[in-house]
């Protein structure tokens, strides 16, 4: 008799697990990147490459570009890409399952995260 | 002289009925590839919990839902007296019933990282990727039409096999195409 009641309150909660999935498709937005005010941009130097490469890489390459869904990208992209534009545009118009970027970030962003990769990832 | 009517019911309309659920099921599981088609895939990590990524949250939590449907095809065994040991004690039915409602609640986050964050993948070639979200939309789509089919008075006598063996395999399906895969490329790790 218990596990039945605790049975129905299990298929209550599935019910409000499923009402929350099909909301969460629809009602989440992807983080749009975070704009740089112009005096840290100016202090900086720049975009950073790395915090970018966090928020929109790392959940397919891994934090550490060691690689997920997608591939390694860790010390591999001088070699991968001996001319950075081939890469930058690899990232802008996206390739097999990776989605595109151009979209989504500038190409001021897009240059910062490949910089990224070739520099601080690859050491 | 009895004044008894006898009502018969049209032949075939447990089969109608169950038609109905089977079209139900595969509008769900059409709705989710579309979606998946159609919407930008955010590239985001979503939940991790304790695991290092979420790739390993999602790889483990696929083993628990096949874990938790293993469970609902050796107690529907038992129900249905295909195994040794006599007849299945009262407790049987409701283990069934929760680890299904289990295997989904496990699965959902699973399904939202897929398709939202990396969205239906096709492949040309037709690869692990491509039949891994065709095998994602079956899943929900068989389930949707299980659920119809346990509530419904009216269903064929083979109609609870039949999906569930179809979930079954599903679900086996699915895990060879993403946490066996994983496994074998990064370790069995968390």
């Amino acid at each position: 008799m218990v596990l039945r009641q605790v049975c129905k309150w299990f298929e209550i909660l599935a019910v409000f697990a499923v009402v929350v999935f099909v909301v969460m498709l629809f009602a989440n937005s992807p983080t749009a990147p975070t704009p740089v005010p112009a005096a840290a941009v100016a202090a900086a130097g720049g975009i950073d490459g790395g915090d970018l490469f966090g928020a929109r890489c790392a959940g397919c390459h891994g934090g550490d570009g060691s690689g997920g869904i997608g591939p390694r990208l860790a010390g591999r992209m001088v070699e991968r890409f001996p001319d950075p534009a081939a890469q930058i545009t690899t990232v802008t118009e996206g390739r097999r399952g990776m989605p595109a970027f151009g979209g989504r970030l500038s190409a001021e962003e897009i240059a910062a995260i490949v910089e990224y990769t070739r520099t601080i990832l690859g050491t | 002289m009895s004044n008894e009517v006898q009502v018969t019911e049209p032949r075939g309309a447990p089969n109608v009925v169950f038609l109905g659920a089977v079209l139900a099921g595969a509008l769900v599981a059409v709705l989710a590839g579309v979606y998946g088609q159609a919407h930008a895939p955010a590239s985001e990590t979503t939940i991790k919990l304790f695991f290092s990524t979420t790739l390993h949250f999602k790889a483990w939590a696929t083993t628990l839902s096949l874990a938790l449907v293993l469970v609902q095809l050796a107690t529907a065994l038992w129900m249905f007296g295909k195994l040794p040991g006599g007849e299945a004690p009262d407790w049987v039915g409701p283990v069934h019933r929760m680890s299904g409602t289990l295997a989904l609640l496990v699965a959902l986050p699973v399904a939202y990282h897929c398709l939202w964050s990396l969205g239906f993948n096709p492949d040309p070639g037709g690869g692990r990727r491509f039949w891994h979200s065709i095998l994602g939309c079956v899943f929900f789509g068989a389930f949707g039409t299980k659920v119809l089919v346990v509530r419904s008075k009216r269903m064929p006598g083979w109609a609870l096999p039949v999906v569930g063996g179809l979930l079954f395999t599903t679900m086996v399906l699915l895990w060879l195409t993403s946490s066996l895969w994983f496994f074998r490329q990064f370790g069995i790790k968390v």
